[in-house]
């Protein structure tokens, strides 16, 4: 693995997080209010999508899933063209993570008009997280990513080379679009950032910590309303023992509304021996997990099935969540956790199905030979598979 | 929208979004000429200016160099500009009220120091200069709906908006040399800082630019030339006063074919094609043309391009004040040359008229403020409605007491006494049994002004969704209690109906 690329990132000049994040709010302000004037006007809905996705993305904020909603309820009610509402409820449906409905309405939208450009992207992205058709969406990513002025396109062919187990070049990938960001917005930044951290902190086999969390601090230093930065942070340092920088991190933004938060705070005061305090953290992070799973619970299904595995510590849950997560999207991490939940609530017949299934779905790319369903014994030996690890 | 959201790079940050640039005599003194640029085209409350941006108005000595179908401007070398920077927060011992300060520097050298907000401004010692950045009432207005082929007449497409502008008023004679000339051409620009990029790659140009209303979307990117590329990102890449010449060709054709088209919309064609060439020559030297030697007025813009193009001398000093009925000066000129009626859209000003004072752009328009609130339960919607949809029977609701209703039908007036003792009086202004919704208006008792509220039950898988709905302008009251009011009070009814109809 190449680790020349691993120099401190130069921070390039961007609006200043704070102000970036302030206009945000204010512009979201703006345009739902503009939106109750006159719900009709063109673009105003689409921009309220837009600026929803990023308050949820980097606030955590996660009620801006239910506004979202609300915005496509509004929407069923207005006298309005049928494929422009079809998009808008097919990007909301994405958001949600509710892929069969995003592609319903992206037919619909389709055959009612929706320019076949703004089809294509969102039908990559849906792709993408449902683990469908990789090898042409990654050939579909890759022309996109060098037509000019597609700076947009650099970070999702990234993540697609990273979940491919090409990490080099989801590296290079990455580093070309901090590069050549013809921006100063500061969330686009941010964003490359941060999935810099979680391809060296998470994607690779053998996670380098130290310079996931460079990553993740730069991340923060565009961005310091930056949630899932300062959550996958605190992680890193819980792990290094540096309780102090973990909870420095957490926090200031424990009112964010998501219960990761909660839950990194519940793992710390117990690494610190504070019980007490750990239980009430868990028990707010619980309820956090349940509403939002009671509201969205294919967006938040795999971040649920990850608590109840672990500090939740309800393995049942946990496999029903992974499940569900795995029959909305098989991608290759899904079936990892899904098998990971099967072990722990002791289903190894169940779990060897799914090494199974995730064999004949994912063996022919690299990111399986660095999975551990790769090295599942039982598949191993009947398939006769031959992984390096 | 006179650049507004022109390219789907500006998407990124809407504070390097440049929307309008204006020029005009200072209402204040007619020695002074006033500059303003304005950004964040739908700005909310709390925008601020980006600390990485660059905001530039650049003014250059214009000379006309050729007259009628052979019109042409041609801008000297020597450049005034006026830029502007500004800091990150600063958020002192207030948390909730953050500063950002802003620096202009200006033709000359000098420099001088603002708040941002601050309506008085900054001046510069020598009082030659005044500079104010803020939040103001989007002064634009844009009053058409196009359907089809057809023009109408349409409300103002940016009512109550807000934008980030920057005011620049200075003495004419001490900031411009006026020995080179009173024809001057402006432009407002947003460009990077410079970048600690070293390694490959550089930082573009400039993020915006705009020097005459609407060059890019009404004229550049014409949405009725059928299959016609998107060129505004490209025409934003373009250095202010001097268009690629390379490119020139592209940009030319695309102005005289939009031109073209702007001619027929009103199915008749008033426009030779000599002259159309003529007119997309003098578009495509985009800048804002004033005479600061005669005078300019709401009706001057874009004055002096048409009296060249016809061959005679200026009579105004053309520019563009703040109440211009920009978009209507242009679309007559395009579409009927000027030999028919002048076409007024829906609206005659923007949501406030500009002021005589400094900083002349209206104060900003308060956004009135939703609160949205539902819950699913399992009744069906037709119970749930049974329960609710009488607009005057609110006995389901815990905080309230008593209602006393007056009338009947649209237009009824109930008085909710609360179990606080206050009450509460709206009225009735819509009801639809069929869709189980019904809206009313505050009347009193509430801290609001143009308070819209609206109940309403849908299906929902088998159950149904209870949506509670506001709008309103806070009156009297900070909006933070205003909204907590509200909100108590749907959070309060909608949880008691969740239990109540399990």
């Amino acid at each position: 693995m190449n680790h020349a690329s691993s120099q401190p990132h130069a921070r390039f000049q961007a609006t200043d997080g704070d102000i970036a994040a302030i206009n945000l709010q204010s512009g979201l302000q703006a345009s739902w209010s503009r939106f109750g004037r006159d719900p009709h006007r063109a673009g105003v809905a689409e921009l309220i999508v837009e600026q929803e996705q990023l308050t949820a993305q980097y606030t955590g904020d996660l009620r801006a899933y239910d506004r979202l909603e609300a915005l496509v309820h509004a929407l069923a009610d207005l006298e309005l063209d049928v494929g422009r509402r079809a998009l808008i409820t097919a990007h909301v449906a994405c958001s949600t993570h509710r892929f069969a409905d995003a592609r319903t309405a992206l037919a619909l939208a389709a055959a009612n008009g929706v320019e076949q450009e703004e089809i294509e992207r969102l039908t990559l992205t849906i792709d993408q997280a449902t683990g469908s058709q990789l090898d042409q969406v990654l050939a579909a990513r890759r022309e996109r990513a060098v037509k000019p002025h597609n700076w947009g396109e650099r970070v999702p062919l990234g993540a697609l080379l990273a979940d491919l187990g090409e990490f080099d070049e989801a590296d290079r990938t990455y580093q070309q679009a901090l590069q050549e960001y013809p921006d100063v917005s500061p969330f686009p930044l941010a964003w490359v950032c941060f999935q810099l951290g979680v391809l060296w902190g998470e994607s690779v086999p053998i996670p380098q910590e130290n310079r996931a969390a460079q990553w993740y601090q730069t991340a923060l230093d565009y961005l310091p309303c930056y949630v899932k930065a300062r959550v996958h942070l605190s992680e890193i340092y819980l792990n290094l023992g540096q309780y102090e920088a973990a909870q420095a991190l957490l926090m200031p933004v424990l009112t964010s509304g998501d219960p990761e938060v909660s839950w990194r705070l519940a793992d710390l005061m117990t690494a610190c021996g504070k019980h007490t305090e750990a239980e009430s953290y868990l028990h707010a992070a619980e309820a956090g997990f349940e509403g939002l799973l009671q509201k969205h619970l294919l967006a938040f299904a795999d971040h649920g099935a990850e608590f109840y595995v672990g500090s939740g510590n309800n393995p049942k849950k946990a496999f029903e969540l992974a499940k569900a997560n795995l029959a909305n999207r098989p991608t290759l991490q899904a079936y990892e956790q899904a098998h990971e939940t099967a072990m722990a609530t002791n289903l190894p017949e169940f779990a060897e199905t799914l090494a199974k299934d995730a064999h004949k779905r994912w063996a022919q790319t690299p990111a399986f030979q660095f999975s551990k369903l790769g090295t599942f014994p039982a598949v191993a030996n009947r398939q006769g598979a031959t992984h390096p690890c | 929208m006179s650049d507004h959201i022109d390219g789907p790079r500006q998407l990124a940050d809407p504070a390097s979004d440049l929307s309008d640039l204006f020029a005009f005599t200072s209402p204040e003194s007619a020695d002074r000429t006033v500059l303003a640029l304005c950004v964040f085209p739908s700005a909310g409350p709390s925008a601020l200016f980006s600390n990485a941006v660059d905001y530039t108005i650049a003014v250059r000595h214009i000379h006309a160099v050729g007259v009628g179908d052979a019109a042409q401007f041609q801008p000297a070398d020597q450049e005034y500009r006026f830029s502007c920077r500004f800091t990150a927060l600063e958020r002192g011992t207030d948390a909730a009220k953050p500063v950002q300060r802003g620096t202009c520097t200006l033709p000359g050298g000098q420099v001088v120091e603002l708040v941002v907000n601050d309506e008085r401004g900054a001046t510069t010692p020598d009082k030659v200069f005044r500079v104010y950045a803020g939040l103001r009432s989007d002064p634009f207005y844009l009053a058409w709906q196009m359907s089809g082929a057809q023009m109408k007449k349409g409300p103002n497409l940016l009512e109550h908006d807000n934008v980030l502008s920057i005011v620049i008023e200075f003495e004419t004679r001490q900031a411009i040399d006026l020995g080179k000339g009173s024809l001057l051409g402006a432009i407002a620009e947003t460009t990077p800082l410079p970048r600690y990029r070293s390694v490959i790659g550089s930082p573009p140009p400039r993020f915006d630019w705009v020097g005459r209303p609407e060059q890019t979307n009404m004229r550049l990117n014409n949405g009725k030339l059928p299959g016609a590329q998107d060129l505004r990102d490209l025409w934003n890449q373009q250095t202010p006063f001097a268009i690629a010449e390379d490119l020139k060709p592209l940009f030319r054709k695309r102005l005289i074919d939009s031109l073209t088209e702007w001619d027929l919309r009103d199915g008749m064609a008033q426009w030779t094609p000599a002259e159309i060439a003529a007119s997309a020559n003098v578009f495509l030297d985009d800048f804002l043309l004033l005479d600061v030697a005669k005078p300019i007025n709401d009706l001057s813009h874009f004055e002096i391009e048409k009296s060249t193009l016809r061959g005679v001398a200026h009579r105004t000093g053309g520019g563009r004040t703040v109440n211009a009925n920009v978009i209507d000066i242009l679309t007559t000129w395009m579409v009927n040359h000027d030999q028919g009626e002048f076409m007024q859209g829906g609206a005659t000003g923007a949501t406030k008229p500009g002021t005589d004072q400094f900083p002349y752009l209206a104060s900003p328009n308060t956004q009135r403020q939703t609160i949205a609130q539902s819950i699913d339960v399992a009744a069906p919607p037709e119970k749930v409605w049974a329960l609710i949809g009488s607009f005057g029977d609110l006995a389901w609701h815990p905080l309230v007491e008593h209602v006393k209703l007056t009338g009947t039908g649209i237009g009824q007036l109930r008085t909710v006494e609360m179990i606080d003792g206050k009450s509460i009086v709206e009225q009735l202004v819509a009801l639809d049994p069929t869709a189980r919704t019904y809206t009313y208006e505050a009347v009193g008792g509430l801290p609001v002004a143009s308070y819209t509220g609206t109940l309403g039950v849908k299906p929902s898988g088998t159950g149904s969704s209870i949506e509670w709905r506001s709008q309103y302008l806070a009156d009297g009251q900070p909006d933070i209690i205003v909204k907590t009011i509200i909100s108590t009070l749907f959070k309060v009814g909608l949880e008691s109906l969740k239990k109540r109809l399990a």
